[in-house]
């Protein structure tokens, strides 16, 4: 991925994250999700009024489970595998699309390839998926909402109460983990923001048969 | 006592100040009844229900409910310590507490900071504090028309070069395969 010189006026590389940005990817998204009918979306957080707002009011019915404030509260909680993805007991191919904004850079690898492998089983076979990752641990490490507003452009809100590791990945790092998708669309800020559109693999007339 | 000072005496004897005449109280102001649209039910948090609630008046929650609750056009809220489980029907509801069920309000659902909600949603509109401990579903009621499938967006319509025009960062890109 080639990163983009381009960056909102006034904007900093040492910034953390950009002032505001229209995401294309989100565009995508959205666009992918209205070619359906009756679809239904997942955003795993966190819990934001604007993007339910947003998704809401776009689709008959718009799930959320803030998967950050669960993963906040689980250090307390008795560790056990499959401790995070237990809270997405949704059944299999229920949703049209996921929107994992960085959780991902929340989980430890064995975490964040469950989640992957939980969102394969809930995504319907036409599903898409929309991912963000940083490549870098932002400085100051405070963990922002992505806030969706007019026109796809997104906004950040900090979130003082949560407080999370941080397990920024390089390209290859994180590519491991998303095997079980295949990529749509992909696009990487200066600042190491990058934008994921992902999709489940097609079949092959091979796996077909092994089905 | 050591720090408190302690007003002179004077030789002035010391007289009972007259005692004022009582005077009668004004009449509080005439306060009409509340109406039932005003009235407001708080169950307290020591107290625990089991069943069905009906009722024409606002409801707080502090205590424990497990059932329905419906309230035709009055509020419902799950205060801090509030605990409920059960399908609530009402005009508006907050949640500020636990509730776990499906949620019908003909107009608003509050969810603060402070609510665990774990359900399903259904009303005219919604808002959700940062910080709440949120899993659920959320159907907002929309005109006829827009009832099936995705819905066009619901604000100014975006052009499809909208997102373009602006300083966007992701004018560099590369299909990743």
């Amino acid at each position: 991925m080639a990163p983009s010189p381009a960056q909102p006026r006034g904007y900093s590389d040492n910034q953390p994250f950009p002032a505001g940005y229209s995401s294309t990817i989100l565009k995508l998204f959205v666009e992918s999700l209205a070619r359906g009918n009756d679809v239904q979306a997942l955003d795993a957080g966190p819990v934001c009024q604007e993007n339910i707002n947003f998704f809401a009011q776009r689709m008959r019915r718009h799930y959320a489970c803030d998967m950050f404030i669960r993963l906040q509260r689980l250090p307390g909680e008795q560790p056990r595998p499959g401790n995070l993805v237990r809270h997405l007991d949704y059944p299999a191919r229920s949703f049209d699309g996921i929107e994992l904004w960085d959780l991902i850079d929340h989980l430890d690898d064995d975490q964040a390839r469950q989640l992957m492998a939980r969102c394969s089983e809930m995504l319907k076979t036409t599903g898409v998926l929309m991912l963000i990752a940083l490549e870098k641990k932002p400085e100051p490490a405070r963990i922002n909402t992505f806030v969706v507003g007019r026109d796809y452009r997104v906004g950040f809100r900090l979130q003082p109460h949560l407080e999370l590791a941080w397990h920024c990945r390089h390209n290859r790092a994180l590519m491991s983990l998303l095997a079980e998708f295949e990529i749509v669309r992909s696009f990487r800020y200066v600042n190491g923001l990058r934008e994921f559109l992902l999709k489940k693999p097609t079949l092959t007339r091979a796996r077909i048969g092994d089905w | 006592m050591l720090g408190k000072s302690k007003k002179p005496e004077s030789d002035k004897p010391y007289t009972v100040p007259q005692k004022e005449e009582a005077k009668p109280a004004p009449p509080p102001p005439p306060r009409s009844a509340p109406t039932a649209s005003e009235v407001k039910t708080t169950i307290g948090e020591n107290i625990s229900i089991e069943g069905q609630i009906k009722g024409e008046e606002h409801l707080v929650i502090e205590g424990a409910l497990k059932g329905n609750v419906e309230l035709e056009k009055h509020n419902f809220t799950v205060g801090l310590k509030g605990r409920v489980d059960g399908e609530i029907r009402a005009q508006n509801i907050s949640i500020s507490g636990q509730l776990m069920g499906t949620i019908k309000a003909l107009g608003k659902v509050e969810v603060t900071k402070d609510a665990d909600f774990l359900g399903d949603i259904k009303a005219k509109s919604i808002s959700v504090e940062d910080g709440a401990y949120f899993k659920g579903s959320i159907e907002l009621d929309r005109e006829p028309h827009r009832k099936s499938g995705f819905a066009a967006a619901p604000h100014r319509p975006s052009s499809p070069d909208a997102a373009m025009a602006q300083p966007s960062p992701a004018t560099d890109t590369r299909k990743e395969s």
